[in-house]
C-alpha cells in the first residue's frame, strides 16, 4: 500500500487525505442506541414524580422525559450525519473547534448562569449547556492532531509535552475559575490518558501523579469543604439529614432494589427522596428499579460498548482515527465509572452525570455527537 | 496485533500505542466495571435488608389511631365513664401549597365553621414546611360534618380530618375522686383512671402510610398497612351509683347546712368483703369539666393574686386541692368513733362484759400526763355499765378501759386492725395504709412503740383510747370498724369487682381477708352495743342517726384538731360511723364534716351535725338495698304516709279512705265529689296531715314558705297547713317532741306552689346530748 507523506520540519509530518469509504461499525452504533433507548426510559421513570409534585413543570409528569426524547431524537440524526463526515475534516476542524470552546469556557465566569457558587452554564434561551462539555471533545481531537503532528518526537518534552500542557493548562484554568474540580479532573485525566496512547514516556506520568497528589493536599489546605467531602465519603450515615443526605439517599435506592428490583416506575425513593434523581443520581434509581440483575445489565452494555470502542480503536489503519476512537471511548470509560463510583459511594461525591441516562439536552447531543465521530472513524477500521 | 499480517503504514498506529490501548481497555472496560458490579453486590444483595429497611422507615407516615378507652361501670352496670368517637382538624400547609390551594379560603371557612379565629388558621396555612398542623381537637359529630362538607365542596387536599376519642362522664360530678379524669392524650390523670389506666387504655393503632418526601401520597407503588388499635378493658367497680347518689346529695345538704369551712367526706362500704359502695369528698367537681374550679375558689384567686403567674399558681393549688380525695388522702383524728376498736380489744380480750361497771366523776388521773383527763361531760357520768359508757361515749370510762388492755396489747390491736405496720424500728413513727386500689392513699401517723408503751408514761394510752393524738384516714377507720361488725374479718378494701377484656373475658376481684382480728361473738356484742347508741332514744349520743324502722348502729365522732389546738384556735372534725342492719350489718357509713361554721346554730358535735346526716343515708339507702321498714308500735302511729287517691270519689267516701290512712281532711266547694286533692296521691306525708279536699272548686293556697328551724314536726305540719302545704320527714318519721327542725330542703322565703310537700331534717336537741363527744 502507498502512502505519502512530507517532511515539513522536525517531528511535523503531514499525512494525505484517506479517500476509502467503508460503512459505519454497526455493534458500536447498536450499542449506544439501546443504551440511549435504556436512558431515556429511565428519565421517565426517574422524573415523574418531582415532574409531577412540582410547580415548575406544571405538574406535567412526562415533562422531563419529553424534553429528553427530543434531544435523543435530535442526538441520533446528528450522531449519524456526523458519522457522515471523513476524518480528515474533524482534524481540520480541530484546533477551531478548541479555540472555539477555549472562548467559551472563557465567557462562562462573565455570562454564565451561576448555580450556587459556581458559574458552568452557559444560557441559549431554550436550553442551557456546559462548555466544559465541549472542551473535552475538542480536546481529544485537538491532541489526536498534535500526536499526529508530532509523532516523530512524542518523547521529546518539547514536542511531546510541552505544546500539550500550555493547552491542558490553559483549559484548566478556565475550568478552576468556574469553579469546576468534576470537569478538571475528566479533562486532565483524557488529556493525560491521550499522551499515554501518543506515546509519551512513562516516567512524566510518575512526575504528574506526584504533583497531583501534592497539589490535591494543597486543595485539601485552602478549601476545607474538600476535607469536609471526604469525610462524609468515609461515614455518610454521621449526618444523614445534612452532608451525607444525598449519598445516603443514593445507598437506600440502591440496596432498596435486592436482585430484581422494585419493577419499573416503582421506585419509592424517587418520590423526592433522592436529589437528582433524574440526573446524576439516575443510576440509583437504575439500580431500586431494576435491582442488581439490571443494574449489572446496564453495566455490562456500557462494558461492551467501552469495549467494541476500543477495539475499533486497535483496528484503525490511522493514527488520527485510532487516536480519536480511544480518546472518546475512555472519556465515556471515565464518566461511567466515575458516575457509578460517586453513586455507589466508592468515591467521594462529585457531580458527573451518566451518559446516555442523566437527563441534560446538551449534554446529550454532545455524548451522541462524539459517538457520530467514532462512528465516522469506524469506517477506517479493518475488522 | 490487529494489523498483522497486512502492510503497515507510517501514519498507523505504531505497536505501542497498541499495547497501551489494550491496557486501557483492560482497566476501562473490565477491571473498573468488576470492581463497580462488585460493590453493587455488596450494596444491593449483602446489605439489602439494612438499607431497604432504613429507606422504607423514611417513606412511610405514621397515623394513631387511638385505642376506644374502657368504659367504666358502678356495680349495677350504670356508665360512670364512656369514650365516644370524635375527630380533629389538622391541615397540611405543604399540600396547601403543592396544589397551589386557597389558603385564604380554607382559613376563612375553618374559622367561621369552628368558631376560630381566622388570623391564627390563616397563618398555620403559612407554615408550608408542614404537613400536619391541628386546627381544632377533639370537636363534635356535627362540626366534623360540616368540615367534611367543606372540604368536599372546595375539593382540598390540605384539610385533613382524623379520628380520636373523647371522654365522656355521664353523671358529671358523681364520684368524682373514685372516677378520676384523662388528660388531652387519654392517659388517666386521677382516681381509678389513672390506677386502672393500663387496663383502660388499650393499645393504639397505626396506618402505615408510604409517603412521598413531601408527605403526599405516593402516585404508584403506593401502600398502606394497617395496626388495628386495642379496644380497653371495661372496668366494673363496686361503687353503686344510686348510694353514691345518696350520699352526695345529703353531703352536700350538710356542708350548706352546718356551714363546713373545709370539706366532708363519706364513704359506704360493704362490710363482709370491704367492697366500697360510695366515697364522696366535697366539694367535688364535673368531670367532663375537671379544670374548672369552683365560684368560691375564683373569687379566693382573684382576692389574692396580683400577677398573672400568681394568678395561674393559685388556680393549681386550688385544683390540687378540688382534685383530692379527702375519704383517703387526708388523715384525722378520729375522736370518739375509734371508742368502737377500744371497746372491740376489751371485749375481745374479756377485760369487760356487759356487766362490767364504770364510775365517771369527771375526770381521771394518768400517769405520765400532768393534767387529769376530763370527761366531755361536765360533773361526770356517774355510775354507768359497758353499754351506758359506750352510749355516753364517756372519756373516763373509756381511759380505763385502755388501761385494762394496756399499753402493749393495745399497740398490738392497733396494728392488727391496719392502722400502722411495725417495722423492727421500735424508735420510729409508724405508719400504714389500708392498700385499696386507688391512687393516693395517705399513711397514718402512729406513736412509736418506746413512745406508746412506756409504762412510765400513759397519756398516749390514755388519749388512744378516745381516738385522740394519733392521724388515721377515714378509710383506715371504716375498714377497722368494718372488721368490729361483720364477724371479725379485717378485709382489704377495694373499688374493682371485675375487669373485663374487649374479647369478653372478665377478671373479677375476689374480697381479700387481710386477717381475722376478733371472733365473731366479740363482733355481735359490738353490734348490740352499737345499736343501743343509736336506737335508745333517752341515753344514745347517736339517737339523731335512728331511722324508724330500721335498726342502725353506730358510734358519734367529735375530734379536735391537736395541731390547731396547740396553735391556739380549735377546729373540730364532727363525724359518725354507722352500721346497719344492726343485727347483721351489711354496709358501714363513715360521714365526716370537717371543720363546722359558727353560722348554722346548730350545736358543734358529731351527735347533732353528723349523726343526722347518717340517719338520712341510711333512710334512703337501706330501702334501696331491699330492707323493709319493721315499725314499732310507736314508730306507726307517726310514720309518715301516702296520701290516696280520692280524686272522684264521694265527699263522705274520701274521708273514710283518709281516715283509714291516718290523716284528717276539709272539704271546700259545692259539690258532693272529689274534683281535685291537695296534696297529690302519692305524696308521702306527716300522719294526722290535713289533706284539703276541693269538690267544684278551684284549688288554692301555696305561698311563702315560712323557717321551720326549732320547731317540732307537729308544729312544722300545722305551720305548713296553713299555706296548703305539707311536711315530710327525711327519715320517714319524727313526730318525737324532743326532735326539732334544723334543715329544710325548700328554702324559707321561696314561694311554693299549692299542695308542695316540704321535706325537714328532725334532730334532737336534748341538752343532754350536747358535748364534745
Amino acid at each position: 500500500m502507498q502512502y505519502a507523506a512530507t517532511q515539513l520540519g522536525r517531528g511535523v509530518v503531514r499525512e494525505r487525505k484517506d479517500t476509502r469509504s467503508t460503512r459505519i461499525d454497526l455493534p458500536f452504533a447498536a450499542l449506544t442506541l439501546l443504551l440511549l433507548t435504556i436512558g431515556v426510559v429511565m428519565v421517565l421513570s426517574a422524573s415523574y414524580a418531582r415532574a409531577y409534585y412540582s410547580a415548575a413543570t406544571g405538574h406535567n409528569a412526562a415533562y422531563y422525559f419529553l424534553r429528553q426524547l427530543g434531544f435523543a431524537a435530535a442526538g441520533t440524526v446528528i450522531m449519524f450525519a456526523l458519522s457522515r463526515f471523513p476524518m480528515s475534516f474533524y482534524r481540520r476542524m480541530s484546533f477551531p473547534l478548541l479555540a472555539v470552546s477555549v472562548a467559551l469556557l472563557a465567557l462562562v465566569p462573565v455570562i454564565g448562569v451561576a448555580e450556587g457558587d459556581a458559574r458552568r452554564w452557559i444560557d441559549l434561551g431554550f436550553t442551557t449547556f456546559q462548555p466544559s462539555e465541549i472542551a473535552k471533545v475538542a480536546l481529544i481531537l485537538y491532541f489526536s492532531a498534535l500526536i499526529c503532528r508530532y509523532r516523530a518526537a512524542m518523547s521529546t518534552f518539547r514536542y511531546g509535552i510541552l505544546p500539550f500542557a500550555l493547552v491542558l493548562a490553559l483549559i484548566l484554568g478556565l475550568l478552576v475559575l468556574e469553579p469546576h474540580f468534576s470537569a478538571a479532573v475528566i479533562v486532565v485525566a483524557i488529556g493525560g490518558v491521550m499522551l499515554f496512547l501518543g506515546g509519551a514516556r512513562l516516567y512524566w506520568f510518575v512526575g504528574v501523579g506526584v504533583t497531583a497528589l501534592a497539589g490535591l493536599g494543597v486543595i485539601m489546605l485552602f478549601f476545607p469543604y474538600a476535607s469536609q467531602r471526604i469525610a462524609t465519603w468515609l461515614d455518610p450515615f454521621a449526618n444523614t439529614s445534612g452532608d451525607g443526605y444525598q449519598i445516603v439517599q443514593s445507598l437506600y435506592s440502591i440496596g432498596s432494589g435486592g436482585l430484581f428490583g422494585l419493577g419499573l416506575g416503582q421506585g419509592r425513593q424517587t418520590y423526592m427522596y433522592l436529589p437528582e434523581e433524574h440526573n446524576d443520581f439516575i443510576f440509583a434509581v437504575v439500580c431500586e428499579e431494576l435491582g442488581f440483575a439490571g443494574a449489572c445489565a446496564v453495566l455490562l452494555l456500557f462494558a461492551a460498548l467501552i469495549v467494541r470502542g476500543y477495539y475499533l480503536a486497535l483496528h484503525m489503519r490511522e493514527r488520527y482515527s485510532f487516536l480519536v476512537t480511544a480518546g472518546v471511548t475512555t472519556l465515556l470509560a471515565i464518566q461511567v465509572i466515575l458516575n457509578v463510583a460517586v453513586v455507589t459511594n466508592l468515591v467521594p461525591c462529585t457531580g458527573i452525570s451518566l451518559p446516555f441516562f442523566s437527563y441534560g439536552g446538551t449534554a446529550l447531543l454532545i455524548q451522541l455527537a462524539e459517538m457520530g465521530i467514532v462512528l465516522s472513524a469506524s469506517r477506517g477500521a479493518d475488522i | 496485533m490487529a494489523n498483522k499480517g497486512r502492510e503497515r503504514r507510517p501514519d498507523a498506529p505504531n505497536s505501542m500505542m497498541l499495547r497501551r490501548t489494550l491496557f486501557l481497555l483492560s482497566v476501562c472496560g473490565v477491571a473498573a466495571f468488576a470492581v463497580l458490579a462488585a460493590r453493587l453486590y455488596q450494596l444491593q444483595i449483602v446489605r439489602h435488608e439494612e438499607l431497604a429497611s432504613r429507606a422504607a422507615a423514611q417513606q412511610v407516615r405514621e397515623t394513631t389511631v387511638s385505642a376506644p378507652r374502657g368504659t367504666i361501670y358502678d356495680r349495677r352496670g350504670n356508665v360512670l365513664a364512656m369514650s365516644a368517637g370524635v375527630d380533629t382538624v389538622y391541615l397540611s400547609p405543604a399540600e396547601i401549597e403543592l396544589y397551589g390551594e386557597d389558603a385564604g379560603a380554607i382559613a376563612r371557612g375553618l374559622a367561621d365553621i369552628l368558631g376560630l379565629d381566622y388570623g391564627s388558621v390563616y397563618e398555620k396555612t403559612q407554615n408550608t414546611g408542614s404537613w400536619y398542623e391541628v386546627v381544632a381537637r377533639r370537636i363534635e359529630a356535627d362540626k366534623a360534618a360540616e368540615v367534611r362538607a367543606f372540604k368536599e365542596e372546595g375539593g382540598y387536599n390540605g384539610v385533613k380530618i382524623e379520628a380520636d376519642t373523647k371522654r365522656y362522664y355521664p353523671n358529671g360530678s358523681l364520684a368524682a375522686h373514685v372516677i378520676g379524669f384523662v388528660g388531652t392524650d387519654n392517659t388517666g390523670l386521677g382516681g381509678i383512671e389513672a390506677k386502672y389506666d393500663k387496663y383502660l387504655s388499650g393499645s393504639d393503632g397505626f396506618i402505615m402510610r408510604s409517603t412521598t418526601a413531601a408527605g403526599t401520597d405516593m402516585l404508584l407503588g403506593s401502600w398502606e398497612d394497617y395496626f388495628d388499635a386495642v379496644p380497653g378493658c371495661d372496668v366494673e367497680l363496686t361503687i353503686d351509683a344510686t348510694i353514691q347518689y345518696y350520699i352526695e346529695k345529703h353531703l352536700a345538704q350538710a356542708v350548706e347546712d352546718y356551714d363546713i369551712q373545709s370539706g366532708a367526706a363519706a364513704i359506704c362500704m360493704e362490710v363482709d368483703t370491704g367492697a366500697i359502695l360510695a366515697m364522696a369528698s366535697l366539694g367535688n367537681f364535673d368531670l367532663n369539666d375537671y379544670q374548672t374550679i369552683s365560684p368560691g375558689a375564683m373569687e379566693r384567686v382573684d382576692a389574692e393574686a396580683a400577677t398573672e403567674a400568681e394568678r395561674a399558681q393559685l388556680i393549681a393549688a386550688e385544683q390540687q386541692l378540688m382534685w383530692r380525695n379527702k375519704a383517703l388522702s387526708d388523715t384525722y383524728e378520729p375522736g370518739s368513733t375509734f371508742k368502737i376498736i377500744t371497746l372491740a380489744m376489751a371485749l375481745e380480750e374479756g377485760l369487760v362484759d356487759e356487766s362490767s361497771q364504770f364510775f365517771c366523776g369527771g375526770s381521771v388521773s394518768v400517769p405520765g400526763r400532768g393534767t387529769p383527763v376530763k370527761c366531755w361531760k361536765a360533773g361526770g357520768h356517774g355510775p354507768q355499765d359497758l353499754t351506758a359508757a359506750v352510749q355516753h361515749s364517756c372519756n373516763v370510762a373509756f381511759v380505763n378501759i385502755g388501761r385494762l388492755i394496756g399499753e402493749e396489747r393495745f399497740y398490738d390491736y392497733a396494728e392488727a386492725f391496719g392502722f400502722f405496720e411495725r417495722t423492727g424500728d421500735t424508735s420510729a413513727q409508724l405508719t400504714g395504709r389500708t392498700g385499696i386500689d386507688l391512687g393516693g392513699e395517705s399513711g397514718s401517723i402512729w406513736w412509736s412503740e418506746d413512745v406508746f408503751c412506756d409504762p412510765e408514761n400513759l397519756s398516749q394510752l390514755a388519749a388512744a383510747s378516745f381516738g385522740q393524738t394519733f392521724n388515721i384516714t377515714p378509710l383506715q377507720l371504716i375498714t377497722a370498724v368494718s372488721a368490729c361488725v361483720n364477724g371479725g374479718n379485717l378485709m382489704r378494701p377495694y373499688l374493682v369487682s371485675e375487669i373485663t377484656s374487649p374479647a369478653g373475658l372478665s377478671e373479677a376481684h375476689e374480697p381479700e381477708r387481710v386477717r381475722q382480728v376478733l371472733s365473731e361473738e366479740t363482733s355481735a356484742e359490738i353490734c348490740a352495743i352499737l345499736e343501743q347508741v343509736v336506737g335508745d332514744a333517752k341515753e344514745g349520743t347517736g339517737r339523731n342517726a335512728a331511722v324508724a324502722g330500721y335498726r342502725i348502729g353506730g358510734k358519734t365522732g367529735t375530734s379536735t384538731k391537736t395541731t390547731q389546738e396547740i396553735a391556739g384556735t380549735k377546729e373540730y372534725i364532727v363525724s359518725f360511723i354507722g352500721a346497719a342492719p344492726a343485727d347483721d350489718p351489711e354496709i358501714a357509713l363513715l360521714v365526716l364534716l370537717d371543720n363546722p361554721g359558727s353560722g348554722s346554730g346548730v350545736y358543734v358535735s358529731g351527735g347533732q351535725m353528723a349523726a343526722p346526716v347518717v340517719g338520712k343515708m341510711l333512710a334512703d339507702i337501706l330501702p334501696y338495698l331491699g330492707y323493709e321498714p319493721e315499725y314499732s308500735e310507736s314508730e306507726l302511729e307517726s310514720v309518715d304516709r301516702a296520701v290516696p287517691d280520692v280524686t272522684g270519689m264521694g265527699l263522705d267516701e274520701a274521708r273514710a279512705a283518709l281516715a283509714g290512712s291516718g290523716f284528717e281532711c276539709s272539704a271546700a266547694g259545692p259539690g258532693g265529689t272529689v274534683t281535685g286533692q291537695l296534696p297529690a296521691a302519692g305524696s308521702v306525708i306527716a300522719s294526722g296531715s290535713e289533706v284539703l279536699l276541693y269538690a267544684g272548686t278551684e284549688i288554692t293556697g301555696g305561698g311563702t314558705v315560712p323557717d321551720l328551724t326549732g320547731l317540732t314536726y307537729a308544729e312544722a305540719r300545722d305551720a305548713l297547713a296553713e299555706l296548703g302545704l305539707f311536711v315530710s320527714s327525711d327519715r320517714t318519721a319524727g313526730a318525737d317532741d324532743a326532735r326539732r327542725v334544723s334543715g329544710q330542703d325548700f328554702p324559707a322565703g321561696g314561694t311554693a306552689a299549692p299542695g308542695a310537700v316540704i321535706t325537714v331534717t328532725l334532730y334532737d336537741n336534748d341538752s343532754e346530748l350536747l358535748g364534745i363527744y
